[in-house]
């Protein structure tokens, strides 16, 4: 008796001093309020600090007839009635009001509003389970439920109906199998104890109803909070409420699925706990609930103490500069120095026009005092010839298709329409209006054999939505995307814009596919939506539906729709592609997944180069430019303390390796030695090539688009054994190296000290001097061995081409 | 993506870790991994023979004597030394070890082209969109990619190999070249084969190969960042220049290779031929610790007469075979070393104007051996006249199952390509239970 007397005194105390407002806690809702059994809602503890007190917290009821709570403060309504939970925090021990009213009248458990989400919470209809393809043990759900009507229909009516037992709903196998009472090969799903378990039961009794079509739908979610910082190895307490067509709103944090961007960084379990791990970094929470999606940003700061000296932002006006620092301020990041000039020398080549600078250029540029002797560079750089080459044949990895697919001589008029592009500095919505609108012959007009081998509404719309929205629709295609707004509505409403694409001519007959072909504007063609079959109308993502006479090409609308200045996504999707070019990482990460639910790491600069490439009328030079004479580009990759662990932000420069044929053109240019390609004049460089089927060891060992990967535009720059055992050993390295119109062999022939011949190729492989103590070591190595002039230049070269300051951009 | 930033902590992984539960990876396949870790693993080591073009059931594994002239042809059956079961003429080696071989006369598919049908009984997976006869395309990562991707290397040396070519759909897709095969080239007949890039020029001595090493070592002055947050390149190519030093200078790997340290009469065995040679390469590798090695024999598609070519082509080919389940049986690597014979799909049952046959996917014949497989027997069955599988009907996917089960890999894994896309790495799990023993 005393006992319960000096708790009800601790109890009243606690309260009363959070009363005082002093250190009590806040509850978020400050009220719950329930409707009926079985709802369920989450609490979120905050302390004074406002910081997420939630998971050191112990929860109790006081009437545990009426409701539940978990040891996580999840509140489960039994029946209608008031009462309190005490919520215990340390020393803390507070109150929380539960009020439970009665049912509405009406309200009763749906097909539709209560049991999808189930089924997808539960991960029945998860793609290793019944969502998959054929299903699992014969019973298939759509994934995700993103069908309602076969999902009703499997549950239902398929499989003679004994998946469901009105008669005795305890009895339903489908209750039977999720509650582990019959062997099932997903487990105990449902306990039959559970919340869900309940509302399935109950469903089952009442019927089976489904929600009619004017009845309630979900407008939006919201995950609380939406951004969070958070210190190392701590947990916050997200909450998800759903907003409903009636105005009403619900908690349904036990029925969102979960997913972190980095989980390393921020890891969040299926009841909404996020746990941070010890490293500093930001990520991305994504909550899912029906179709819907919702975001809670996770920044972990750098913690303040670490080494106060170093500089917080770029010091520079430059707006690259200027937003990213804002972001380095933001999370504690410190920039590293700037390099060194020979190592922006050397980055700038590569990155601009693909080649190193020869020892001439390298002396020069290095001597120059000028203070803007950068940006002259650049534009220097710009106008080369080699520039045209080098960004069509990036281009050609997006667009360049199998030969084998679609003929030699609509690969090669692409390839010469795409350099002719780059050399010409078309501007970009112009390009990309020609390939989106593209007609005419595959023999006289480039752009037509993107349509050529991308044959299908379908195939088009997936791969111009990537190349310049920055979407992938292709999941869309089967079924709505998970983790993205768009559906298989969105997906054949653009998909139309593309029925009317006519052909004459041969068409594909592999493996020679020699013929010409025209495209044009056809009177008529449909297409269809893959499961409904109805014919669909064109339409832009989330945008109206349009129509069109018979005299006008719904691709020049679509063109015109991409390109305008009101479509945010086509700037946004162009400069984080070169961006990432040029930066070794894109602001979002992968360049064509832009989306609500992959957030750009610096959302300020990405639209701010975004407004930039519009107001200079998509010129991409002028981009590159700016990009390149920034102090960011400039950055050293050094890291120091206060930025080692920033892969997103670039506080530093990140390393590269150049792509093959880049580094094939630059083996041939500091050995002096040309390649020799099939179907290519003598003397050609890699950059040059029309076509991957060209054989070469070197470029498949170093990770070109496989010829025989369909579409073949994966690039791996991923280092291999094969790659170093092939810089170490081919014959064709080897020949290159030693022969005799080959650089070591002039250069061990020629006037000139062995000093000034280390020199040389120094500056041509990693285009700065060698030190002192470098140079005098080869010499001494070389005397020691007893070796003639060009044996010693000729390992040098060997081991300079071997060495990971030659292979990669620093 | 680029190396240093797969090395960190990636969306990818976050789709990995977070996704599981969501899309994939859930209970259901946590169950069978269970279940299949509790069952033993079959094969370290697989060599797969692919027969480049489509090699006739008929007059191989699956020969018809009952069916009327224009469809059984004119080679004859043989008995085996399994009574009851019978091969074609031309194969008198391996029917006197029948009983350590498995038939599977009844996979079909729907794929009766080169490209797709290579792509569909080299991935277990269809393609994904019509592909032309000549293509060569991949939209799901080979047997021996995933292989090497989830089984790794033996030291020293690289986990898949093709010889002396990938095959059309040989190759990693969303794993990345490092999964790719090592392809050696060149005939391991010829008296001068050397194994591609793994030793040095030979025109360089000795000590040259010494100089080379240390002059490296003076000029490489590049800054590495240790730290594995930083995820430096340079790191990563410093391991994989290692590994290559290692291949380089290993024993077992240059021993693998040289081939010539075979005695005569096993090279005899296998026959003096290419493929004969790489089979015995093969064998070596296997030796070595390679888990997957590919055999790329072209020409066996017989549009025009079939069979002058076959009595040509069968009887070296037989005896190839038949050494190198012989070899392996009597090294005691039999038991743990799967050797498999396919191609494309199986042939048409009449024969054409040119005398040939031409491609017909409703049935083929696979034979199997080794890795825990019961000889002896006969999965399946063909019509009377060779037309369809009609017996123990399979498919490609429980066939690569089948493989996968052997070699200890879960066939419903699910893999992530980089965009974060997860597919299981055979879309049906269920395997040939009869190849299980």
């Amino acid at each position: 008796m005393l006992f319960i007397l000096a708790l009800l005194f601790a109890i009243y105390m606690s309260s009363a001093s959070f009363a005082w407002g002093a250190d009590g806690l806040t509850f978020e809702p400050p009220v719950i309020e329930l409707k009926g059994p079985g709802e369920q809602v989450q609490i979120r503890v905050l302390n004074t600090k406002g910081e997420d007190v939630t998971a050191a917290c112990v929860f109790k009821s006081q009437d545990s007839k009426t409701v539940r709570v978990s040891n996580k403060g999840q509140v489960i309504s039994n029946k209608a009635g008031q009462t309190k939970i005490e919520v215990v925090n340390q020393s803390l021990v507070q109150l929380v009001t539960v009020k439970i009213a009665e049912a509405d009248a009406g309200s009763k458990v749906t097909f539709e509003k209560d049991l999808q989400p189930i089924l997808t919470r539960y991960g029945c209809n998860a793609g290793s389970c019944h969502g998959k393809q054929r299903g699992q043990n014969g019973f298939q759900l759509s994934l995700l439920g993103f069908d309602n009507d076969f999902d009703f229909y499997a549950l239902t009516s398929e499989s003679r109906g004994r998946r469901i037992f009105p008669a005795s709903p305890k009895d339903s196998l489908l209750l039977k199998k999720a509650s582990g009472q019959v062997p099932h090969g997903g487990g105990k799903k449902l306990p039959e104890d559970g919340n869900a378990y309940a509302q399935v039961l109950e469903w089952i009794k009442n019927g089976q109803p489904r929600s009619t079509h004017d009845e309630l739908k979900v407008i939006n979610i919201e995950i609380i909070p939406s951004e969070v910082k958070m210190l190392p190895r701590t947990k916050v307490q997200v909450r998800v409420l759903a907003r409903y067509s009636d105005g009403t709103s619900k908690d349904v944090t036990h029925l969102a699925a979960f997913q972190s961007s980095e989980s390393v960084l921020a890891s969040i379990d299926a009841e909404g706990l996020i746990q941070s791990g010890p490293l500093p970094g930001e990520a991305a929470i994504m909550a899912r609930f029906m179709e819907k999606f919702s975001v809670c940003l996770v920044t972990l700061p750098l913690p303040e103490t670490l080494n106060v000296n170093l500089p917080t932002r770029i010091d520079s006006q430059h707006y690259i500069d200027r937003l990213l620092s804002d972001k380095f301020v933001k999370l504690g990041l410190s920039p590293s120095d700037l390099a060194a000039d020979h190592t922006y020398l050397r980055r700038v080549y590569l990155d601009l026009i693909g080649r190193l600078p020869t020892p001439e250029e390298s002396r020069s540029w290095l001597a120059e005092t000028a203070p803007d002797k950068k940006e002259k560079l650049a534009l220097r750089l710009l106008s080369r010839p080699e520039y045209a080459d080098f960004w069509a044949n990036k281009w050609a990895d997006l667009l360049r298709p199998n030969p084998f697919h679609v003929g030699m001589k609509a690969v090669f008029v692409l390839h010469t329409w795409l350099r002719d592009c780059f050399r010409k500095n078309l501007p970009y919505d112009q390009f990309a209006k020609q390939i989106i609108a593209a007609d005419g012959s595959t023999f006289r007009d480039g752009a037509s054999v993107v349509i050529r081998d991308k044959r299908q509404p379908d195939e088009l719309t997936t791969v111009i939505s990537r190349l310049f929205l920055g979407i992938r629709l292709e999941c869309a295609k089967c079924h709505h995307h998970p983790f993205e707004v768009y559906g298989q509505d969105d997906f054949y409403h653009f998909a139309a814009f593309f029925g009317r694409i006519g052909k004459k001519g041969t068409g594909i007959s592999a493996p020679i596919s020699g013929s010409e072909e025209m495209f044009f504007l056809a009177k008529k063609g449909d297409v269809k939506h893959l499961r409904t079959g109805e014919i669909m109308k064109p339409a832009p993502l989330k945008g109206k539906i349009m129509e069109f006479t018979e005299d006008e090409d719904p691709r020049q609308a679509l063109a015109a729709w991409i390109t305008s200045d009101e479509n945010p996504l086509f700037a946004k999707a162009a400069v984080n592609r070169i961006w990432a070019d040029l930066m070794g990482r894109g602001l979002v990460d992968a360049v064509d997944d832009l989306r609500a639910t992959n957030p750009p790491s610096n959302p300020a600069l990405l639209d701010a180069l975004a407004d930039d490439f519009r107001k200079h009328h998509y010129d991409v030079k002028q981009l590159l430019y700016t990009i390149v004479t920034s102090k960011a580009y400039a950055l050293s990759s050094k890291p120091n303390e206060r930025n080692q662990g920033d892969t997103r932000n670039h506080s530093r420069h990140y390393r590269m390796r150049p792509r093959a044929e880049v580094l094939l053109d630059m083996v041939s240019d500091v050995t002096g030695v040309a390649e020799n390609f099939p179907a290519m004049p003598e003397g050609s460089r890699a950059m040059e090539m029309w076509t991957f089927r060209s054989a070469s060891e070197f470029l498949d060992s170093f990770g070109r688009p496989d010829p025989n990967q369909d579409p073949p535009c994966e690039r791996s720059s991923d280092s291999t054994v094969v790659q170093a055992l092939h810089l170490m050993n081919a014959k064709n390295i080897q020949a290159k190296i030693v022969a005799d119109n080959g650089i070591a062999s002039k250069l061990a022939s020629g006037s000139g000290s062995i000093e000034l011949a280390i020199e040389d190729l120094y500056l041509r492989c990693y285009c700065r001097f060698p030190t002192n103590a470098e140079r005098d070591g080869v010499i001494s190595l070389a005397k020691s061995k007893n070796q003639a002039r060009k044996q010693t230049l000729e390992d040098l070269l060997w081991a300079l081409i071997n060495s990971p300051e030659f292979v990669l951009v620093d | 993506m680029n190396t240093f930033i797969k090395k960190m902590p990636s969306r990818r992984d976050g789709l990995i870790l977070g996704l599981g539960g969501l899309l994939g990876g859930g209970f259901c396949s946590a169950l069978q991994a269970r279940e299949l870790a509790t069952r033993k693993v079959q094969a370290k080591s697989v060599i797969l023979v692919w027969l480049d073009g489509g090699p006739t059931h008929y007059e191989m594994f699956d020969p018809k004597p009952d069916a009327p002239t224009e469809i059984r042809g004119s080679f004859k059956p043989i008995s085996t030394k399994i009574p009851g079961i019978q091969y074609s003429q031309h194969l008198p080696q391996l029917a006197s070890i029948a009983d350590k071989l498995a038939i599977v006369r009844s996979v079909q598919h729907d794929q009766g082209n080169h490209g797709a049908g290579n792509h569909y009984m080299m991935t277990g997976a269809p393609p994904r969109i019509p592909v032309g006869c000549g293509a060569f395309v991949s939209f799901h990562p080979s047997m021996g990619s995933v292989v090497s991707s989830e089984l790794g290397a033996p030291p020293g040396l690289p986990p898949y190999f093709s010889l002396p070519s990938m095959t059309r759909s040989g190759g990693p897709n969303f794993l990345g070249a490092r999964h790719a095969p090592f392809v050696v080239d060149g005939s391991p007949n010829s008296a001068n084969f050397r194994v591609r890039d793994v030793s040095l020029p030979k025109e360089l001595d000795g000590s040259r190969k010494v100089n080379r090493e240390e002059m490296r070592q003076a000029v490489d002055k590049f800054v590495r960042f240790a730290d594995k947050q930083v995820g430096d390149p340079a790191t990563a190519m410093d391991d994989h220049y290692r590994q290559g030093l290692d291949l380089m200078r290993s024993a077992e790997a240059q021993a693998a290779f040289d081939i010539q340290r075979e005695p005569d009469s096993v090279r005899e065995t296998y026959g003096r031929n290419d493929f004969g040679q790489r089979a015995l390469l093969a064998r070596r590798l296997v030796e070595a610790g390679v888990p997957f090695i590919v055999l790329n024999d072209g020409g066996w598609d017989h549009h025009t007469n079939i069979f002058p070519t076959l009595e040509k082509r069968l009887p070296s080919f037989d005896s190839t075979i038949a050494a190198l389940v012989k070899d392996l049986d009597q090294r005691g690597m039999l038991e743990t070393t799967l050797v498999l014979v396919l191609g494309e799909f199986g042939r048409t049952p009449q024969i054409n104007k040119d005398g040939g046959r031409d491609h017909w996917s409703n049935a083929m014949s696979i034979m199997v051996a080794g890795g825990g497989t019961p000889g002896g027997q006969v999965v399946g069955a063909t019509d009377k006249r060779g037309y369809a599988a009609c017996e123990r009907v399979l498919t490609p996917e429980h066939f690569s199952s089948t493989i996968y089960s052997k070699l200890g890999i879960a066939p419903d894994k699910i893999l992530y390509a980089p965009n974060g896309r997860p597919s299981h790495i055979v879309s049906n799990p269920e395997i040939i239970k009869e190849l299980m023993g």
